[in-house]
């Protein structure tokens, strides 16, 4: 029972690790005020786009993941002039985006060969010697380095978000386009540069999923993450932090997928794999439950600023 | 966490980026335009479909398909008889979801969920075909009307979830499509699996639980989809129950506030769109497929978010873009076939259509001007 436990503690940072990343990406392009659904969609291309690059460049991890934000990045390029550019409606924008991904994924995954074909990702580095610590090492301090990096990044970009200029007028743009029009700023690029910045972060994730976690490519293998990741921006309130620790919890959840059989406990395979789903909606009442969801979103999400049509 | 900053600095002078592209003699200046003739709307609209579909071939003919077989592929959907018979075949569903979608969309509730309710009305009709719930020959009713209780059912929890704890219902509906599928694998892994071979189906229907055919070797499921077609034009253009989901289209506070019952209006336009979709699921098993498959509702679901955009929401006009769409999945499984390309580009044709018509809008919307 022990091991089990200890092993379910040890796996759950890395699984955490995607929905941080996806979910802080997301939240830096909703605080600018664009809803941003497609997250499903640019992680799985950042996943593609990852093992892609892994299997071309003789397999570097590191620039694997960084080749998988890239790629998310110029693809939410599109997303970008449609939404914001062209004022298109951001859910039906959304959606389209993640079914062109899914698509087009599918399709340049079977053309070029990449699909199905296991690659041997990140090594952990065991930061010693608190590694060599009893129980702590092996919870904390035996991961692959993006793990390390998830704090810095959140510290960084909360820091960004809540502590520098920039990071005040993105917000404001976020709450009331006109008064920040008024005021000067430029609104089309700062949600130009806050959707492709935010989707680069979602890439990471899908490039995680793929070259670290699962070390292969399949069709489709985000499977539902990236909804998962757009349920936790609004559980986490649009608030960094908020969105780790929720993250943590859905990593821990599909932590204990593989415990709970281990542990001898008969669930059907099918039902346990239903329960990320099934938690993330129980997350979404309880949050109904505590008050109004609706307040603490950015004022203007979902809204297409038009100067024109400014009232 | 407050915020440490205390002012802006000064402002930057006249930031334009798009809405005053400079350029040496003038620059763009964006127009809202108030009105536009609607023969102009449907030719700017029909010109984004067209490049909608340029751009898919492009991509197409570069994923190794000659463009030649291309154009052979699509036009065979038609000409072919076999080809246009599948199509005919395909439309059905795929006019229930579409046309399920749009009630949804009506009483603006994203329903994205069709594909569970799809899988939920292929399980309740393969419980009253497996339990043999009913005589005989009023087995197919039954299992029609389990379908749809089963879709409105499922598609509940998601209404429940919105108008009881404000839960957004485009992420519940996903998710729960999810959930639906991993319960379909349950039973077809598990106890619902046809004894008979090693696939991960039911066992087959009996004759009397199958659609009957119609002539020319085509089943119940396109007349019943047009029937519906018909029902849901009425009550959408003609009916009480149309105007009040007009009225909430328009604007739901108002509505309410001039003696609307729009949380009844909203449940029923929900529930039958749950019911549709179920019924779309209940057409595939027991037309089509004659079972209940593992993937039988796969690339549905967004086909009905697709054909309700294209069509406005309206009945008529689902129908017809439905037939096209038909046109599409077809041609999709014959490239499958000949030039092993995924399925999955139907999607993604689709999804590049919706962009294209979705960015056409904004020129409906707006001039853009050279001003020197």
């Amino acid at each position: 029972m022990q091991s089990v436990l200890l092993s379910w503690l040890a796996n759950s940072p890395a699984l955490a690790v995607p929905y941080a990343l996806a979910a802080l990406g997301l939240i830096i392009g909703e605080r600018s005020g664009v809803l941003s659904l497609g997250a499903e969609g640019l992680m799985l291309v950042g996943a593609l786009a990852g093992v892609g690059a892994y299997l071309s460049f003789g397999g570097a991890p590191l620039l694997a993941l960084l080749v998988a934000m890239v790629a998310a990045a110029v693809v939410s390029l599109l997303f970008a002039v449609l939404v914001v550019l062209l004022r298109v409606n951001q859910v039906i924008a959304g959606l389209a985006l993640v079914f062109f991904c899914q698509g087009m994924t599918n399709l340049v995954g079977t053309t070029t060969g990449w699909a199905n074909r296991t690659v041997s990702g990140l090594h952990d580095l065991p930061l010693y010697p608190m590694s060599e610590l009893p129980v702590v090492g092996r919870i904390l301090f035996t991961h692959d380095i993006v793990v390390y990096l998830t704090l810095p990044i959140f510290l960084i970009v909360s820091h960004f978000l809540f502590r520098t200029n920039y990071g005040l007028r993105l917000r404001s743009i976020g709450e009331n386009p006109e008064a920040a029009d008024a005021a000067g700023l430029n609104i089309n690029l700062y949600r130009f540069a806050a959707v492709v910045g935010g989707s680069a972060l979602v890439g990471l994730a899908g490039g995680y999923l793929s070259v670290v976690s699962a070390k292969i490519w399949i069709a489709g293998m985000t499977s539902g993450r990236g909804w998962i990741a757009v349920a936790l921006v609004i559980f986490a309130r649009w608030h960094p932090w908020r969105a780790l620790l929720g993250a943590l919890l859905f990593g821990g959840i599909e932590a204990l997928i593989p415990q709970v059989a281990a542990a001898g406990i008969r669930v059907p395979e099918y039902f346990m794999l239903m329960t990320p789903y099934l938690a993330t909606l129980g997350v979404m009442v309880w949050q109904g439950l505590r008050g109004k969801v609706d307040a603490d979103a950015p004022a203007a999400l979902g809204q297409p600023y038009v100067r024109e049509e400014r009232i | 966490m407050p915020d440490s900053n205390a002012a802006l600095p000064p402002l930057a002078q006249g930031a334009s980026w798009t809405d005053g592209l400079r350029l040496p003699l003038g620059r763009f200046v964006l127009e809202v335009r108030h009105d536009m003739p609607a023969w102009k709307q449907a030719l700017i609209v029909g010109a984004s479909i067209l490049a909608g579909i340029f751009i898919s071939a492009v991509i197409l003919v570069a994923a190794g398909v000659p463009p030649g077989d291309l154009v052979g592929e699509v036009g065979s959907t038609v000409i072919d008889r076999q080809s246009f018979h599948a199509v005919l075949v395909q439309a059905g569903p795929l006019i229930l979801v579409g046309i399920g979608a749009s009630i949804a969309f009506r009483a603006r509730f994203w329903n994205l969920g069709l594909e569970g309710q799809m899988v939920w009305g292929g399980i309740a009709a393969t419980a009253v075909s497996i339990y043999q719930i009913g005589p005989e020959p009023l087995r197919l009713p039954v299992m029609a009307l389990a379908a749809m209780l089963a879709g409105s059912a499922w598609v509940a929890l998601p209404v429940f979830f919105r108008m009881k704890f404000a839960v957004n219902e485009i992420i519940a509906t996903l998710l729960l499509n999810y959930v639906a599928t991993y319960f379909l694998f349950d039973l077809l892994y598990g106890d619902w699996k046809d004894s008979g071979d090693a696939y991960p189906h039911s066992a087959q229907y009996a004759p009397a639980e199958r659609l009957p055919d119609i002539g020319y070797s085509l089943n119940a499921a396109l007349p019943i989809a047009l029937g519906v077609m018909v029902i849901i034009w009425w009550l959408a253009e003609f009916s009480r129950f149309g105007f009040y989901l007009k009225f909430i289209y328009a604007n739901t506070t108002m509505a309410r506030l001039m003696g609307v019952p729009t949380q009844a209006v909203i449940w029923a336009a929900v529930l039958i769109s749950g019911a549709l979709a179920a019924l779309a699921g209940f057409v595939i098993s027991s037309g089509s497929e004659g079972r209940l498959t593992q993937g039988f509702f796969e690339g549905y679901g967004f086909s009905g978010v697709l054909i309700a955009f294209l069509a406005r929401n309206n009945a008529v006009l689902a129908a017809i873009v439905a037939f096209l769409i038909a046109m599409l999945f077809v041609t999709g499984q014959s490239l499958q076939i000949f030039y092993q390309i995924p399925f999955a580009m139907v999607q993604m044709i689709q999804a590049i259509i919706v962009m294209c018509v979705a960015a056409s809008e904004f020129f409906i919307r707006h001039r853009l001007r050279f001003q020197h």
